[in-house]
């Protein structure tokens, strides 16, 4: 296992590296020019050609990525242009928040999705069934912004058991902050918990098929030891592969979250910088994501084995 | 000369009274307690000889002192210069400094602090954005440690409302030297606040700053400022008391706004102008009368009704309604479609043209480019949208790279600054490459002018000849509108929609 998980880290290097000079071009192929946009419209062209310089935005962009890369090894991303902060710190202060929402949100699918989708497997064509194909369907066709701002109308104003807006940090009071999660975990995890609901049920379906399950109703088990423990374990395969997909999808989607309630998190901290043309912010973030995405994986292939040890991991 | 000293004296004379009138207000009020004030972004860095986001002048406002101030009717009032003595025709400036003034940091405020701010925004290798607003600045002289000297190289008279904004703020040398490049996010002035904390993207506090010059100011012990960017989602913190101020309120939810219990609504014209921006070099609208189509083919007044819900005023200048310069006289703007018939056809142009517009990927933007590109098919013209990111938007703008674009300004406090840059062939901000010497003229005038009544009649004059070659076609003038809860007392709303937080305090509820 730890052969296979430090195997599996050094060919993250080469992909990485990869990663890396996609980002880099794609920043810099990026339309508008960051000097007029903090310098302002009324800069004056000297004014403009000063500050490229300043930063090297004028040399060759092979001697800019060069810079950056070897810096970047040493594990200075850079700084921010605007505040001058240094973009690990500004990454490694919004973790937190942004890893606290996408944990909700996961707890959110599956806590909806996994009780759904074995309910209306084993119980198919009932109104429970219904109901889950209809809530799959709704929720994941619903866009999440307006989820979000339906949540906030119905739950901050008209019923004004939630906040709106914000984040209270998890150190500083821990009911406040579960509080100002809630809303945001179900709008970003509700799509999700459509998902895997689906996927859960089409897998035990399969599953509850099989000859070994039909084994173990016969050898007079009872229904929740068959249900739960036989069968849930083997289709639950395919639901972490889509979790594992789908949480790419999920960190793309705090992007939206974030915006919409305000919390300080890295996807924000990500578009500000994109629309601002911060160029290290926005590179440090990406690889940042990345890193996350390919270790996110490698969590999925470990899981893997322990649901089937029949997978073996070389 | 006799003028400016009168003028100068009266203004000085007001500023004295102005404290102890504040000071009455706050005896026996609430004094103390917290604000926290909804923004729609956050501050994008505290050093205001670097900031080019409107959205920092907020907080700067509230942490900065400023030469000069602007009051509700545009007069420039003292702050840290106490009085000033312009000479030699508008080219020397003398300011009389205040003393007694510090830092947050405890440095004194003098004649070298305000040179060497000068020279700070000058120096090339900083890039500051405030050198091209200072630009006329020759020379800044101490003359004694409470009087400087500033001599321009031209006559410039809207230099003081220049001032009353980012240029005019002081930063601390100490704190500049301490921190270099990390002023940006440790800033030190002489504000009735200082900086507390920045969490960016999540809030940032200031707290009353006890050595603060205008004795019993600010009320207020600590000020919040959260940034929201989705202005639903704010409108829903200010009703559900999540904020006790609000900036930048959409235009659907200010009727709610006004009906809702609790909170207050103030609404007046802001310093904004939205138009369309036509390239005056390139085909079809390097063509007078087809400029002059589009002119008259556009319904300012639907727009007004449909997009901005009845707010703000119709442009047909770049003067809003609340600004002197405005000439309300002036007729010529609404929808004829004959005449845009007309035009067409003196353009060469009878069966119609085509054209590609772009325009920011924003809702309202959107629906009004929608109501233009309509109201223009009815006069045979085809205008395709092309909607783009705000950084693309910019650099297709830079590089003259349009037809025709869609953009607003955000205005300032003189009319120079809503019109030199546009419309002078020479002007930093004239990216529809239009010239007119005649208008060249009435601008450099206007601009050297000491004269307000002469000033307008000149800008009376800018107003006729670009309504006449039609080189923006101005859409509407935004209005400027503050939201706040009921228990917040003593804000003075001004047109260039500051929030001006010493005066403020907190009802006890």
């Amino acid at each position: 296992m730890l052969t296979f998980i430090g195997r599996r880290l050094l060919a993250t290097i080469p992909l990485l590296f990869f990663v890396s000079l996609v980002v880099f071009s794609f920043v810099h192929v990026l339309p508008g020019d960051p000097a007029v946009l903090f310098l302002g419209e009324e800069a004056m062209p000297e004014t403009l050609a000063q500050f490229r310089t300043r930063l090297g935005f004028d040399r060759p962009l092979t001697a800019q990525y060069a810079e950056w890369l070897g810096r970047a090894l040493q594990g200075d991303l850079g700084r921010s242009l605007r505040t001058n902060q240094p973009v690990a710190e500004a990454i490694l202060q919004r973790l937190p928040v942004t890893l606290e929402l996408l944990a909700a949100a996961l707890l959110v699918s599956l806590a909806i999705a996994i009780p759904m989708g074995i309910v209306s497997a084993v119980k198919r064509n009932s109104g429970v069934d219904l109901m889950s194909t209809v809530f799959a369907l709704v929720g994941f066709s619903m866009p999440n912004f307006w989820l979000g701002l339906i949540l906030i109308y119905v739950f901050a104003l008209f019923l004004r058991w939630l906040p709106p807006s914000g984040f209270v940090p998890l150190p500083a009071d821990l009911a406040e902050n579960l509080r100002s999660l809630i809303l945001p975990a179900i709008t970003l995890g509700t799509a999700l918990a459509a998902l895997v609901t689906r996927q859960l049920r089409s897998g035990m379906l399969e599953v509850l098929r099989q000859d070994y399950v039909r084994t173990a109703q016969a050898k007079g088990l009872s229904q929740r030891l068959v249900v739960g423990k036989h069968a849930l374990k083997n289709a639950l395969i395919a639901v972490v592969t889509v979790v594992g997909l789908q949480i790419g999808g999920l960190l793309g989607n705090t992007i939206i979250t974030e915006t919409l309630f305000a919390l300080p998190g890295v996807g924000r901290l990500m578009i500000d910088a994109i629309f601002s043309r911060d160029f290290f912010i926005v590179q440090g973030v990406i690889l940042f994501l990345a890193v996350g995405y390919v270790l996110s994986n490698l969590v999925v292939d470990v899981v893997y084995s322990y649901l089937d040890p029949r997978i073996r991991l070389r | 000369m006799k003028a400016w000293r009168a003028l100068t004296m009266l203004l000085a004379l007001g500023a004295l009274a102005a404290p102890d009138r504040m000071i009455a207000a706050a005896e026996g009020q609430g004094r103390g307690g917290m604000i926290r004030i909804g923004m729609d972004a956050d501050n994008t860095t505290m050093d205001p000889h670097r900031s080019t986001a409107a959205v920092d002048r907020q907080v700067y406002n509230n942490l900065y002192g400023k030469l000069v101030d602007i009051d509700t009717r545009f007069g420039i009032v003292p702050q840290l210069a106490r009085s000033w003595d312009i000479k030699n025709g508008g080219l020397t400036y003398v300011f009389k400094l205040r003393r007694g003034v510090t830092f947050h940091d405890g440095t004194d405020f003098n004649a070298e602090s305000v040179k060497w701010n000068f020279d700070r925004m000058r120096d090339p290798a900083l890039a500051s954005p405030r050198r091209s607003e200072i630009a006329p600045v020759k020379d800044v002289k101490v003359v004694d440690p409470y009087t400087v000297e500033v001599t321009l190289s031209a006559p410039f008279t809207p230099f003081l409302s220049v001032l009353s904004d980012r240029a005019g703020m002081v930063v601390s040398r100490d704190a500049v030297e301490k921190y270099k490049d990390d002023f940006a996010r440790n800033p030190v002035g002489t504000g009735p606040f200082r900086f507390v904390e920045w969490v960016k993207d999540d809030h940032l506090t200031l707290r009353r700053f006890d050595g603060y010059w205008e004795k019993g100011l600010p009320h207020l012990d600590e000020v919040v400022y959260r940034p929201i960017p989705d202005s639903s989602v704010r409108f829903t913190a200010m009703r559900t008391g999540q904020i006790d101020f609000m900036h930048q309120i959409h235009p659907k939810d200010v009727a709610a706004a006004k009906t809702e219990r609790g909170l207050k609504v103030s609404e007046i014209p802001s310093l904004w102008w939205e138009a369309v921006h036509l390239n005056n070099q390139v085909a079809p609208f390097n063509v007078k009368p087809l400029r002059q189509a589009v002119w008259y083919a556009v319904d300012r007044t639907v727009i007004q009704r449909v997009v901005y819900y009845n707010q703000g005023a119709p442009a047909w200048s770049p003067f809003p309604p609340s600004m002197w310069a405005q000439d309300r006289d002036f007729t010529d703007w609404r929808r004829d479609p004959a005449k845009a018939r007309a035009k067409l056809t003196e353009g060469g142009m009878p069966k119609g043209l085509s054209f590609t517009i772009k325009g920011w990927n924003q809702p309202t933007q959107v629906q009004e480019l929608q109501i233009i590109q309509a109201q223009l098919k009815e006069i045979g013209v085809d205008m395709k949208i092309e909607l783009l990111e705000f950084g693309k938007l910019l650099a297709d703008l830079n590089s003259h790279n349009f037809v025709a674009l869609r953009l607003g300004w955000s205005g300032r406090p003189d009319p120079d600054g809503n019109a030199h840059a546009f419309l002078h062939s020479k002007g930093g901000l004239n990216r529809v490459r239009y010239g007119n010497a005649r208008m060249d003229e009435l601008l450099d005038q206007a601009r050297s002018e000491a004269d307000q009544a002469k000033r307008k009649a000149l800008y009376a004059q800018v107003t006729r000849l670009a309504a006449e070659d039609a080189p923006y076609i101005w859409l509407h003038h935004d209005a400027e509108v503050k939201v706040w809860a009921e228990h917040v007392k003593g804000f003075e709303h001004i047109s260039d929609g500051m929030i001006r937080l010493k005066g403020v305090w907190l009802e006890k509820r």
